[in-house]
């Protein structure tokens, strides 16, 4: 089989995807894009467009910002990584805007307080809003891609990473549209891949994209991964229709000042909402839920009429309007719940990861040759992210991992293919169309959809989290008896094939640290340890294959002596 | 609770495997506020041999999952699910296969006509910029295609003959401050004259193309 032959591999076409090609490529690397949707697409497509900037106020400074990470993280940040984000958050709409997006400005052409956000968990405003949303992000990354020298490959699925010696030797993929293998050989791949919520399908907001696939592609490779049981849930999202379950409704800093939450019994469960983080309302939630307080369609009520009696109040509608939240609103529960006029039902859904692979200040992994930036990286937000940073952390790291994997690839002689390994892993992919086996792959990944948001939730215990390891082995033994359509170009079943044997894996390690860590912290809420204990637990969980199984450590949070 | 079953048809095809366009149904369940996506999804669940067909957002922010019902381009994710409705891959567009439209014609197009603002490298931010209403309503294009499969002048894969959707590409830089390339130039070359101005070019997401787009660049007031 021909392989192809680069420098540098990035995977994944969303926003640190792109910023790593473009600036890999400008600094005189031959680079290869590829990405399983359209160049440009992943869940920085479908985002409110809102990036965490800095100094826009005279009393903003990257110091003030640190601290809100870690305020906002619960101290579980990676400190180096947080530093780089406060740092240079300055640069993230800079970046955005060379590559040709356009932030909403002032009368006087500038960027000033009337014209940006304070995100929830943010102390100042600093955050702006970019023409068009994410959509517009979105166009001027695949417009600076096309004025790149890189090599793009659309709507390719990257099966397997190879590596020689404990180093990266390149990748086996499969080009859906074509329906053919795809062998590159590259002495660095940078990971973009994004995060995993469309493991908690119908409960994400996320892309159908988004299935974890870096995770478990770095792990098999050998690289680390860690805190990958912090998985973040917004707590506002629609609880029916079924077409529309799991669709964002809000976040915490959108609620307004009376913004109220109310169990079935219309009891009062939490206010002063706005200024709580993400995590905090979660899991107010998931505990309510799990009591069993819920309303007949799963959900909590979201209160929002008596912001109609103030001005801040009706602001915060305002907001809700421009951001689109409201027409969705309205298509799930009418029209009077457009007008406030009544409570939303609402209930948690998955809207990123803040743990994924381990790595150093320039996205460098502990396997050599191999770099992780955006969602696939793990350490910047800790135990919660903020509001808005997500997509100012994908221009930031996104350039440095660029940066770091071009010079690594100057410096680097080629290891050889592993051409046997590249031959079974494309054969292995070859095999599975008119595969007659047990099982439709889409029936497993439902199932582990299903066992993941039932079982490793927004509240989780040793009980439950146990047998979701158990029943994960069994669909995992289950998933080698597969039966899919013969179709080799644009199969839904093979893709969805190839994303479950990742999303095994994944799962597995999500799974497995969330049993690891026994305390509450962000994101992470265990019923059995429903405090954080930062005696014990103020430590990362650092995931690694070892002997062909998965190794779990604790060790000191890094950086910290 | 069991759900009132309708049914649907859906246009499949496999240009590569030599299967002309044939209609087929299905039962799909039709509860309160089911979309056309959603009995897509479901079709896929349970049937062996499912149509093929894109899903991304759910949520009308992608674009991905743009079809033809009852012959008009709509988002399937936003679309109310309706008995006996005839689903199609979009029109005047390249089928891949059953409802997924190819796609890899368009960031050639970017490349061939350089749509993309020139490289300033990174500078003093933020530089002081004035853009007008209508590059914020255009950067929100979600690239669904609807607009191509809705204008009877576009043929797809001939660049002298563009559409809509070319026009709303070339437009975004037209309203870009920064941009200083002739973008009507382009638009000539991409056949723009041959717009009758019939405005079938109607967007799911109520984008103004032939005000914001077609017409300025047309030089039509």
């Amino acid at each position: 089989m021909e392989a192809r032959e680069y420098d540098i591999v990035c995977i994944g076409a969303g926003g640190a995807g792109v910023t790593a090609a473009i600036t890999a490529a400008a600094a005189g690397a031959r680079v290869l894009l590829l990405s399983k949707d359209p160049i440009g697409y992943g869940n920085t497509r479908i985002a409110v467009g809102v990036v965490a900037s800095c100094g826009i106020l005279p009393a903003d400074s990257p110091d003030v910002f640190y601290e809100d990470l870690v305020v906002g993280g619960e101290h579980l940040n990676n400190p180096k990584l947080a530093r780089v984000m406060a740092e240079e958050a300055a640069l993230a709409p800079a970046i955005a805007e060379s590559q040709g997006a356009l932030f909403a400005r002032d009368a006087g052409g500038g960027i000033s307080r009337g014209v940006a956000m304070r995100a929830g968990g943010h102390r100042y405003h600093r955050s702006v809003k970019a023409h068009g949303k994410g959509i517009g992000l979105s166009q001027a990354l695949r417009a600076a891609a096309a004025r790149s020298a890189v090599d793009v490959l659309e709507e390719t699925v990257t099966v397997r990473l190879l590596s020689d010696g404990g180093r990266i030797a390149g990748l086996v993929a499969w080009d859906l549209a074509a329906g053919a293998p795809v062998v590159v050989r590259a002495p660095a791949v940078i990971l973009a891949t994004g995060g995993l919520g469309w493991m908690y399908y119908p409960h994400t907001d996320c892309m159908r994209s988004a299935t974890g696939d870096g995770y478990a592609l770095g792990y098999e490779a050998g690289a680390e991964l860690v805190d990958m049981e912090q998985v973040q849930f917004l707590p506002f999202s629609c609880t029916h229709p079924a077409s529309m379950v799991g669709i964002f409704l809000g976040e915490p800093s959108f609620v307004g000042p009376q913004g109220r939450l109310l169990d079935a019994h219309e009891r009062e469960l939490l206010v002063g909402m706005e200024t709580m983080t993400r995590a905090q309302v979660s899991r107010v939630m998931a505990l309510e839920l799990r009591k069993g307080n819920g309303t007949k369609h799963g959900g909590l009520l979201l209160d929002l009429r008596q912001n109609l009696e103030t001005p801040r109040g009706r602001a915060a509608w305002q907001t809700m309007k421009d951001v689109g939240l409201l027409d969705i609103a309205k298509r799930a529960y009418g029209p009077k719940a457009y007008a406030w006029q009544e409570p939303w039902d609402v209930v948690p859904t998955v809207h990123f990861h803040m743990g994924g692979l381990r790595i150093d200040e320039h996205g460098a992994t502990s396997l050599a040759g191999l770099y992780a930036a955006g969602e696939a990286a793990g350490g910047v937000h800790g135990a919660c992210r903020l509001g808005s940073v997500a997509l100012a952390e994908l221009f930031v790291f996104g350039r440095r991992a660029g940066l770091a994997a071009a010079e690594f690839a100057r410096g680097a002689d080629r290891p050889p293919l592993p051409r046997d390994e590249a031959a079974e892993a494309a054969a292995n992919v070859a095999r599975l169309p008119g595969a007659r086996g047990e099982h439709r792959p889409v029936t497993l990944v439902r199932q582990l959809q299903r066992l993941m948001w039932d079982k490793v939730g927004a509240v989780r215990d040793e009980t439950e989290l146990s047998a979701a390891v158990a029943e994960l082995r069994s669909l995992a033994d289950q998933a080698r008896s597969l039966r899919l359509g013969p179709e080799r170009r644009q199969s839904l079943d093979l893709l969805d094939a190839l994303e479950l044997r990742l999303m095994l894996l994944t799962a597995d390690i999500v799974t497995r640290s969330a049993l690891c860590r026994q305390e509450t912290r962000g994101a992470h809420v265990r019923a059995d340890y429903p405090d954080r204990d930062d005696a014990r637990w103020l430590a990362n969980i650092v995931a690694r294959r070892q002997n062909g199984g998965l190794s779990l450590a604790v060790e000191p949070l890094a950086g910290v002596q | 609770m069991t759900d009132h079953m309708i049914s649907i048809s859906v246009e499949r095809s496999d240009p590569e495997r030599g299967r002309e366009p044939a209609i087929e149904t299905y039962e799909v369940p039709a509860e309160a506020g089911a979309t056309v996506l959603g009995a897509l999804l479901h079709i896929y669940e349970t049937c062996e041999s499912s149509p093929a067909f894109r899903c991304g957002c759910r949520n009308q922010d992608c674009g991905l999952c743009a079809v033809d019902v009852n012959g008009r381009p709509r988002l399937a994710c936003i679309t109310p699910l309706r008995k006996g409705m005839v689903i199609r891959p979009l029109r005047r567009l390249p089928v891949a296969r059953d409802l997924i439209i190819d796609r890899r014609w368009i960031m050639p197009f970017l490349e061939r006509f350089d749509l993309f603002v020139r490289d300033g490298g990174l500078r003093e931010w933020p530089p002081r910029l004035s853009a007008p209403a209508e590059h914020a309503r255009l950067a929100a294009c979600t690239e669904c295609l609807s607009c191509l499969a809705a204008c009877p002048s576009f043929e797809a894969g001939r660049d002298e003959i563009g559409g809509p959707y070319h026009f709303v590409k070339l437009a975004q830089l037209y309203w870009d401050p920064r941009d200083g390339a002739d973008r009507r130039a382009q638009a000539a070359l991409l056949g723009i004259a041959r717009c009758p101005a019939c405005r079938k070019c109607a967007c799911p997401l109520g984008i103004p193309v032939y005000r914001a787009a077609v017409a300025p660049l047309a030089g039509v007031r």
